[in-house]
């Protein structure tokens, strides 16, 4: 069962697996309007890892740590159908979650969190899950930095969240839309939630480190928030 | 008493270690006019708080037994538990929880929401507890009660608002604002007795109209008058705004947070009303009880006073006057000299006295009626025992009681202390339900079992000073429990033919693990093993369960089927078939791949954020798993799984790690299997205590 759940889940379609396999780094973005499900996709990059043997830690931003567990143990039980697995509780060794107050958090304070860990041997995570960052609030060039440090830190693989608003038309070249629509060179891969009339896709705008299947197109299925293959 | 139930309130006083609950308490007990003078709980009057009524609690500062209390404000009838701060004893906190209608949260306007708040507000959550809270000590340096309610909201999910604002704070903490009223309100001369109503300054006008409208609009989500009236934009009748508040408060959807000090006398009054109109009357609550005539359904019992009589044992003492039970009366009426029933016990119970209690004093009374809290003497029973009249068969539902996790051994040191410690034990074990104790019949030791360290020491200090029982304390052992990870077939033949009558048994079958602790399966055709010792099977494979061969540590988990077997129509008997059972359980059990578990904590440390490495690496330390961390401004808390194994002396190392400015609280988890090494030298020690035996 819990081989199942990596060999047929449908983020293999992304190929993120492969690059990280290869030794490299990837830092990615999900975006979305407001409630649209960007926690459920991060929660599910997470258990992947988490399956795979890869440490992850979540950083909540603005939410608490009772929060962020359901989301773990809600998108589990949808997966496992309900199944009892007998390795999920050493699964669960692998994630470590970190929570600040919207105003409390900063690149330094995180820095030192994260220094703290590793340097101790507490805990050395290979995936990163940032969520609640405010893009509008920090600069490009902070974020770069920032990126400098983590991937020193020697994570795989690092995913943020960002919130796009339906007012603001300010979009990049290649379709990412604001707040992140000058940051395109700092990620890897974008993703972004796309609501139309019946379904909800997943839209690939960038993947440099993934290798995906030709025609992919991934959709969130808004009863599970579980994605799937179209 | 008073036969209006609607002027009623049963409530309890619960919060962190430390916030002032007792001096609260004590500071209700003198405005109600219960008490003429005023003790602190540390004073140097050396009389104490009214509610810490035991020795140990003045000594130590804190409330370790619920005391029952009983007041009465503007015609109401309030009966107050007072409960204890330590997580170790949240077995007294959920049994008042039980039997109360609703609470005041207190917290410490310094120290704001704690873990032991969170585990507080957890319990009160879990048996739909309404709650109003207070904000106490705003005279203390650093008082911030605005970053309590937010705490409250963040941390507790608590839709909490202020219904006060404080005027003045830290040593210039003067009054406060009622934002419903729209007046100041101070209390004046030495004991704080004085209520003086004044205008708002006029400082804080313009703020407290702000606040009021802010919520009256929470508010009038829970009033469609309200809600009418603040359309209209007309002027809002308060009672509405009362009703409103009331009406949130009662669905766990609102929760009013007043301020104040009680040490300073400061807002206890404005409290009490509180109580009085947003906390709810026994009618307000729907309380279940189980027909024991009809499969344990469930029903709601009345609260009519004409309806055959309902009441719950919630907790024993043995006190000054002889033996007392607080019991809560959920239908029905009861006189002194009436006879009622045991409904666990199937016993008729004679009440001769009847009394309510003010902490460790007492007044007798004729009668008590729906919804009240009393005491009954002399009346054998254990805590959690249901008393009904002879036209009714139930009981109220039971208390979810965890397991203990801890044991020790406990030496008398003579034989005067042998028999009072039987004493002390037997009466501990009827008033808290997750104490036990147990003679071990290898070593002959009593012992004792609880929920946590200062659990058992608690006990061990009564054991001293109440029964006068010296005795010897072995060290903490942790509860080990054994289970199979895997299925096994067995196939034991008992045989015995010794002069005299002989022994033959045989017994086939499989041992799987399961999630419940034990479970027997018959699955025996053809009367291969005759009826008749089908249950000595079953008695034999639960006497194994009692000790594993790993550690010695009792094994769950297991399910026992028997398919096939074979027996002597002379030679088999029950104690036959029990021994086969035995062996075949042995067998099957070593093929099932056993493994030792240990108990998992549930750890929440909190501690200023300068210490959080230091508190993580200490965690690690400790074989802990770290669940996650919550970072807010200065303070951190970090919540972990670690064994209890690796928790004893933890208080200690966090005072040194931290400076003293960190603390811990912990809670059972589960049951999860222990690391190899560690199993490994389980296994050599307890093969080398067997050596040694």
């Amino acid at each position: 069962m819990e081989n199942d759940l990596v060999v047929n889940n449908s983020l293999r379609a992304l190929g993120l697996e492969n690059s990280s396999a290869e030794g490299k780094q990837s830092m990615g973005l999900v975006m979305a309007r407001a409630g649209l499900g960007k926690t459920a996709i991060l929660v599910q990059f997470a258990l992947d890892c988490m399956l795979l043997g890869n440490k992850v830690l979540h950083v909540a931003i603005g939410e608490g740590v009772d929060k962020t567990r359901a989301w773990y143990d809600d998108i589990l039980a949808v997966l496992t159908d309900g199944e009892k697995i007998e390795t999920i509780p050493e699964i669960m060794h692998n994630r470590m979650i970190m929570t600040f107050k919207e105003s409390g958090f900063s690149k330094a304070l995180f820095e030192e969190r994260l220094e703290d860990l590793v340097k101790q041997g507490i805990y050395q995570p290979q995936c990163l899950i940032i969520d609640g960052y405010d893009f509008e609030g920090n600069t490009k060039e902070s974020l770069e930095e920032f990126k400098a440090f983590m991937l020193e830190q020697g994570l795989k693989m690092i995913w943020f969240s960002a919130v796009s608003h339906r007012g603001d038309e300010r979009v990049s070249a290649s379709g990412v839309p604001a707040p992140c629509h000058d940051l395109d060179s700092v990620f890897d891969t974008v993703l972004l939630i796309n609501p139309s009339k019946d379904e909800m896709k997943l839209d690939i705008i960038k993947c440099d480190t993934g290798s995906i299947d030709p025609g992919t197109t991934l959709l969130l299925d808004p009863s599970t928030m579980l994605l799937k293959k179209a | 008493m008073n036969t209006d139930l609607s002027k009623v309130r049963n409530i309890g006083i619960s919060a962190h270690i430390d916030s002032g609950k007792t001096t609260l308490t004590e500071r209700i007990l003198y405005y109600t006019k219960r008490i003429h003078a005023i003790h602190e709980v540390r004073g140097k009057d050396g009389v104490g708080a009214k509610m810490d009524s035991m020795e140990l609690e003045k000594e130590r500062g804190i409330t370790i037994q619920s005391a029952a209390t009983y007041c009465s404000w503007n015609g109401i009838d309030i009966n107050i538990i007072d409960t204890p701060g330590h997580v170790d004893f949240t077995v007294e906190v959920e049994r008042a929880l039980r039997v109360l209608d609703g609470a005041v949260l207190v917290l410490c306007s310094v120290g704001g929401v704690q873990s032991q708040s969170i585990t507080v507000n957890r319990q009160m959550t879990r048996y739909n507890v309404p709650r109003v809270a207070f904000i106490n000590k705003c005279d203390r340096t650093g008082a911030n009660p605005a970053k309590v309610t937010g705490q409250l909201r963040d941390k507790l999910g608590l839709n909490a608002h202020m219904m006060q604002m404080p005027i003045g704070l830290e040593n210039d903490l003067k009054g406060v604002v009622d934002l419903i009223t729209m007046k100041a309100v101070y209390f004046e001369g030495e004991n704080g007795d004085d209520i003086r109503i004044a205008d708002i300054p006029a400082d804080m006008q313009d703020e407290a109209a702000e606040k009021r409208e802010a919520l009256v609009e929470e508010v009038s989500m829970y009033s469609e008058e309200l809600m009418e009236a603040l359309l209209e934009e007309g002027d809002i009748d308060n009672q509405l705004i009362y009703d409103a508040v009331r009406k949130g408060t009662l669905s766990l959807e609102f929760t009013p947070v007043f301020v104040g000090s009680a040490y300073k006398n400061k807002g206890v009054q404005s409290l009490l009303d509180a109580v009085e109109q947003y906390l709810p009357c026994p009618t307000d609550v729907t309380n279940m009880a189980l027909d024991l005539k009809n499969e344990e359904s469930e029903f709601a019992v009345t609260n009519d006073p004409k309806d055959p009589l309902i009441m719950l044992a919630f907790k024993l003492e043995d006190g000054r006057y002889g033996q007392l039970t607080y019991v809560r009366t959920y239908q029905g009426h009861l006189n002194k000299g009436d006879t009622v029933y045991n409904s666990r016990t199937g016993k008729k119970v004679k009440i001769g006295r009847l009394c309510r209690m003010h902490s460790n004093e007492m007044e007798e009374i004729e009668n008590c009626g729906s919804g009240d809290i009393v005491a009954l003497f002399g009346v054998d029973c254990a805590s959690g025992d249901t008393f009904t009249t002879d036209e009714i068969s139930c009981s109220m539902t039971s208390m979810h009681i965890p397991e203990p996790v801890i044991s020790l051994a406990v030496i008398p040191t003579d034989n005067k202390a042998q028999i009072n410690m039987s004493k002390a034990l037997n009466r501990f074990t009827k008033e808290d339900p997750t104490f036990k104790t147990f003679v071990d019949h290898e070593t002959g030791e009593t012992i004792i079992s609880g929920m946590g360290e200062l659990h058992l020491e608690v006990y061990i200090e009564r054991m001293k000073r109440e029964y006068g029982a010296s005795v010897e304390v072995g060290a903490p052992q942790v509860a080990y429990r054994e289970t199979i990870s895997e299925r096994a077939d067995f196939n034991y033949t008992h045989k015995k033919q010794t002069g005299g009558s002989g022994q033959y048994g045989r017994v086939a079958g499989f041992l799987e693990p399961i999630e419940e602790e034990y479970e027997f399966v018959d699955s025996i055709v053809g009367g291969v093993i005759p009826r008749e010792f089908i249950g000595s099977c079953d008695k034999g494979f639960k006497k194994s369960l009692e000790k594993g061969s790993l550690c010695g540590a009792p094994i769950t988990g297991v399910r026992c089927t028997i398919n096939d077997g074979a027996y002597h129509a002379v030679d088999s008997s029950d104690v036959a078939f029990q021994l086969a059972s035995v062996g075949a359980f042995k067998e099957g059990y070593l093929k099932a791949k056993p493994v030792i578990m240990e108990p998992i904590m549930k750890v929440a440390v909190e501690g200023p954020s300068e210490f959080q490495g230091a508190i993580m690496g200490s965690v690690n330390q400790r074989r802990g798993m770290i669940i996650g961390s919550t970072e807010e401004g200065n303070y951190s808390v970090i919540e972990a799984e670690v064994p209890l194994s690796e928790m004893f002396g933890y208080s200690t190392t966090l005072r040194s790690l931290t400076q003293g400015k960190a603390e811990f609280t912990m809670e059972f988890s589960s049951y999860k299997p222990v690391p190899k090494s560690v199993s490994e030298e389980l296994i050599k020690a307890y093969q080398d205590e067997r050596k040694n035996a």
